[in-house]
C-alpha cells in the first residue's frame, strides 16, 4: 500500500465519526495552544535579550572579580563560623582586607603582568553625577555614568564610539531631551556637574559628545564615558574617601578574542581565587535562565498534552474494535503486520497534526493580538519588547513534538490491530 | 496444485480441546470447480480457511504450487493471498462508507499497484459482474445480490488463480443467489480460475465439477 493512499484512509477512517475526532483533536489543540503561547513567551523574551544585551559588545574582554572567601567550599554551609583573616598591608602600603573581595589598582596590575595575553586592565571605576547639560543651553537632566572599558563598544544611533578622553556617549532618552534630532548633538560639549567627598559644590567637567546610543536595557539608563575620564572623575570623586583604590570588579582586555584563549585565562584566573566572565558567558547565563523559564512554562503546557494523549488512545481502542471486522478483510487480503500499523499511526499522527495546526494557528493568532494590546497598554515602555515571538524553528518543533506525542499515543492501539488474527477478526460480533 | 496433507486443526476454549479437522488429505487441480459441502461445525469453513492459507493447521500442511504454507514467512503468505487468492464470504465485509469501486480496488491498493493498473483492473472485473454503472455509488446503498458481486468483483480484480467462497449465496435469496452462482461458475469456465466453494445448497454444489463431503472434521466423499 503507498503512503499517499494510507494518510487518505486514515484520514477518512477520521472521519468517520466526526464528533469524537473533534472532539480528540481539540484536547490536543488545547494542549499546542498552550504549548505555542508558553514556548512564544520564552522566544519574546529571549528575542528581547538579543536587541538589548547585544547593544554592547566586547569579544576580548573579561569581566573580572575575586571570589568570595567561601565561594568556592562545596558544603560550606550556612551557620558554620568563618576564620577571620588579618588585615595586612601590602608592599605599596594598601591596607586591603583579605576577607572581603575588593582589590586595590596594584593588586590587579600585578595579577595582570601574570597573564601574557592580557592587553590591558580596568578597574570599574564609579562615579557619580548630579547632572548633565550643554554647553549652549539651560537644560540640565540627571544622569548616571557609566564606564565603557578599552574594547567595549556601544550601538549607536548617531556619531561614534569615543577615540579619546573627556568624551561621551549619551543614551537615546536623555539625548532626545536635549534635541529630537539626536544626530545634531554629535561633537557638542556636554557638561557634567558633579560633587566630590569634601565639599557639596559642584564641580563641572565639560565633555565631547561622540555619539548617542541606540535604545536598550542597559544602556537606557548610563551615560558612557571611557575608562581615563572614569579614572579623573572617580579620583576627583573619591580622592580622599576611605574607599579609593578599592575596587569590586575589574576588566581584562586581551590581545585575542580567541574561545580558547579566553577559556585559558578564565581557568587560570578561576585557580588564582577569581571568577572571570566574557560577554558571551553573561549571554549565555541570560539565555539559560530564559531557557529554564521556558522549559518550567512548556512544563504546563505538556502535561495538557499528556492528557489529551490519552484521549487519542481511547478514541484509537475504540476505533481498533469498531473497525475489527475491516482489520480482518485487510489482512485476509494481504494486507501486512506493519502497513496496519502504519495505519492506525497515521491517524493517531493526523489527529496530533490536526490538532497541533489548529492550536499553533490559533495560538499565534492571539499571541499577536495580545502583544498589540500589551504594546499600547502594559508593555507602553518596553519599546520593542513582545511578550509573544514565534518564530519558524518554534512552531516546526511544536509540530514535530506533538505529531510525535500523538504517533507515541498510537503505538498501543495501532499494535494491538496490527496483531489482530484475521479470521477471529471475521467472526468477530 | 492446492494439497492438503493430514491435515488438522484443534481449536481450544476455556481448556477443552475441539479437533475440528482430523488428518484431512486433499487434492485441488488447476480450474476445478470443487464443492465443500457438509452439516454445520462440521469444519468445512475451517478447512477453507486452512486451504487460504488463512490460519495455520495444528499439524500437517498445505502446499500450493509446490511450496508448503509452513514454510512462508509473514510477508510471502500475505503476498500470496493477495496475487493468487480471491475471497468472498457470506456476510460481504464490504465497507459501507466507500464507494463500490474503492471496495473493489481494495486488494490493488493493499498491493500498491499504480493507479492506471489499478483503475484498470477494477473497471474490468466490475464490468464482468455487471455493475461498471454503479462504481461512484456507496457500497452501502446496493441490494444483497448487488453487494455479492460487488465482492466477487473483488475477488476477481487481483487475477487470482483461486477464488475462496465461504457460502456466497446463504444471505440471498434463491433469486439473486443462482445469479451470484452462475457469475462464479462462469469465471471458472472463462478465466479458469479455481473455484473452492462452501455451500449448504445442494442444487449449487450440483453445479460443481466435484463434492467434497465433510462431516465431523473428516472427508467422507469426494476424494
Ligand atoms: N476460533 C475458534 N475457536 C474455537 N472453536 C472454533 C473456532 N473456529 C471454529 N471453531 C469450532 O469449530 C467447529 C467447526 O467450525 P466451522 O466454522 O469450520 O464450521 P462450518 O462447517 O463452517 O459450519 P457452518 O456451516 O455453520 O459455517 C465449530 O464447532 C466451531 O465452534
Ligand atoms: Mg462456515
Amino acid at each position: 500500500m503507498k503512503i499517499w493512499d494510507l494518510i487518505r484512509i486514515a484520514n477518512r477512517n477520521l472521519l468517520r465519526s466526526k464528533l469524537r475526532t473533534f472532539l480528540t483533536v481539540m484536547a490536543i489543540f488545547v494542549g499546542s495552544f498552550t504549548l505555542t503561547l508558553t514556548n512564544g513567551i520564552g522566544d519574546g523574551l529571549r528575542d528581547y535579550v538579543e536587541t538589548q544585551v547585544k547593544n554592547i559588545e566586547g569579544d576580548s574582554a573579561l569581566f573580572v572579580r575575586k571570589k568570595f572567601p567561601r565561594e568556592d567550599e562545596q558544603n560550606a554551609r550556612i551557620g558554620e563560623p568563618e576564620e577571620y583573616k588579618e588585615i595586612k598591608e601590602d608592599e605599596q602600603g594598601n591596607r586591603i582586607d583579605p576577607n572581603s573581595i575588593v582589590v586595590s589598582l596594584d593588586q590587579i596590575n600585578s595579577l595582570a603582568k601574570e597573564f601574557p595575553e592580557v592587553k590591558k586592565a580596568t578597574p570599574a571605576y564609579r562615579m557619580r553625577a548630579e547632572y548633565i547639560a550643554l554647553a549652549d543651553s539651560d537644560k540640565k537632566f540627571k544622569v548616571s555614568l557609566g564606564m565603557l572599558s578599552e574594547g567595549l563598544k556601544q550601538k549607536l544611533e548617531a556619531g561614534k564610539m569615543f577615540d579619546g578622553k573627556n568624551q561621551i556617549i549619551l543614551p537615546l532618552y536623555l539625548a532626545e531631551g536635549f534635541d529630537e534630532k539626536v544626530e545634531n548633538l554629535v561633537g557638542k560639549t556636554a557638561k557634567i556637574g558633579y560633587k566630590t567627598e569634601e565639599s557639596d559644590e559642584i564641580q563641572i567637567k565639560e565633555l565631547k559628545i561622540a555619539g548617542v546610543a541606540t535604545k536598550g536595557m542597559i544602556s537606557n539608563l548610563n551615560a558612557f564615558v571611557d575608562a581615563e575620564t572614569a579614572k579623573g572623575l572617580y579620583t576627583a570623586q573619591r580622592g580622599e574617601s576611605r574607599d579609593y583604590n578599592r575596587f569590586t570588579n575589574f576588566t581584562f582586555l586581551l590581545n585575542s578574542s580567541d574561545e580558547k584563549t579566553m577559556e585559558k585565562v578564565k581557568n587560570k584566573l578561576e585557580e588564582k581565587g577569581f571568577t572571570a566572565m566574557s560577554y558571551a558567558d553573561i549571554e549565555k547565563r541570560t539565555y539559560d535562565g530564559i531557557g529554564i523559564l521556558q522549559t518550567g512554562l512548556n512544563l504546563f503546557a505538556l502535561i495538557a498534552l499528556l492528557a489529551a494523549s490519552f484521549g487519542i488512545i481511547n478514541t484509537l481502542i475504540i476505533a481498533v474494535m469498531e473497525r475489527t471486522k475491516d482489520i480482518g478483510l485487510q489482512k485476509a487480503l494481504g494486507m501486512g503486520r506493519g502497513k496496519i500499523f502504519m495505519l492506525f499511526s497515521m491517524e493517531s499522527i493526523l489527529i496530533g497534526f490536526w490538532g497541533a495546526l489548529l492550536g499553533i494557528v490559533i495560538g499565534i493568532a492571539c499571541g499577536l493580538v495580545a502583544n498589540a494590546y500589551l504594546a499600547s497598554t502594559y508593555l507602553e515602555s518596553f519599546e520593542g519588547y513582545n511578550l509573544f515571538v514565534f518564530t519558524p524553528l518554534s512552531i516546526i518543533f511544536i509540530m514535530l513534538l506533538v505529531c510525535t506525542v500523538a504517533f507515541l499515543a498510537g503505538v498501543m492501539p495501532a499494535f494491538r490491530a496490527s496483531r489482530l488474527n484475521p479470521i477471529e477478526a471475521l467472526r468477530y460480533e | 496444485m492446492l494439497e492438503a496433507i493430514n491435515l488438522s486443526r484443534t481449536f481450544t476454549s476455556d481448556k477443552v480441546d475441539y479437533e475440528v479437522l482430523k488428518a484431512v488429505n486433499l487434492e485441488i487441480k488447476q480450474g476445478e470447480c470443487v464443492a465443500i459441502m457438509g452439516k454445520s461445525g462440521s469444519g468445512k469453513s475451517t478447512l477453507m480457511h486452512l486451504l487460504a492459507c488463512l490460519d495455520e493447521p495444528t499439524s500437517g500442511s498445505v502446499v500450493f504450487e509446490g511450496s508448503d504454507f509452513t514454510t512462508l514467512s509473514e510477508g510471502q503468505k500475505n503476498r500470496l493471498r493477495n496475487e493468487k487468492f480471491g475471497f468472498v464470504f457470506q456476510q460481504f465485509f464490504l465497507n459501507g462508507r466507500e464507494t463500490v469501486f474503492e471496495n473493489v480496488a481494495l486488494p490493488m491498493r493493499i498491493r500498491g499497484a499504480s493507479g492506471k493498473r489499478l483503475n484498470e483492473n477494477s473497471m474490468e472485473s466490475l464490468q464482468a459482474v455487471g455493475l461498471d454503472d454503479k462504481a461512484k455509488k456507496s457500497a452501502k446503498d446496493l441490494s444483497g445480490g448487488e453487494k455479492q458481486r460487488v465482492c466477487i468483483a473483488r475477488a476477481l480484480v487481483g487475477k487470482p488463480q483461486v477464488i475462496f467462497a465461504d457460502e456466497p449465496t446463504g444471505n440471498l435469496d434463491s433469486k439473486t443467489g443462482e445469479t451470484v452462482e452462475n457469475l462464479l461458475l462462469q469465471m471458472n469456465k472463462d478465466l479458469g480460475i479455481t473455484l473452492i466453494i462452501v455451500t449448504h445448497d445442494e442444487d449449487l454444489a450440483n453445479k460443481c465439477e466435484r463434492i467434497i463431503e465433510i462431516k465431523d472434521g473428516r472427508i467422507i466423499s469426494g476424494n
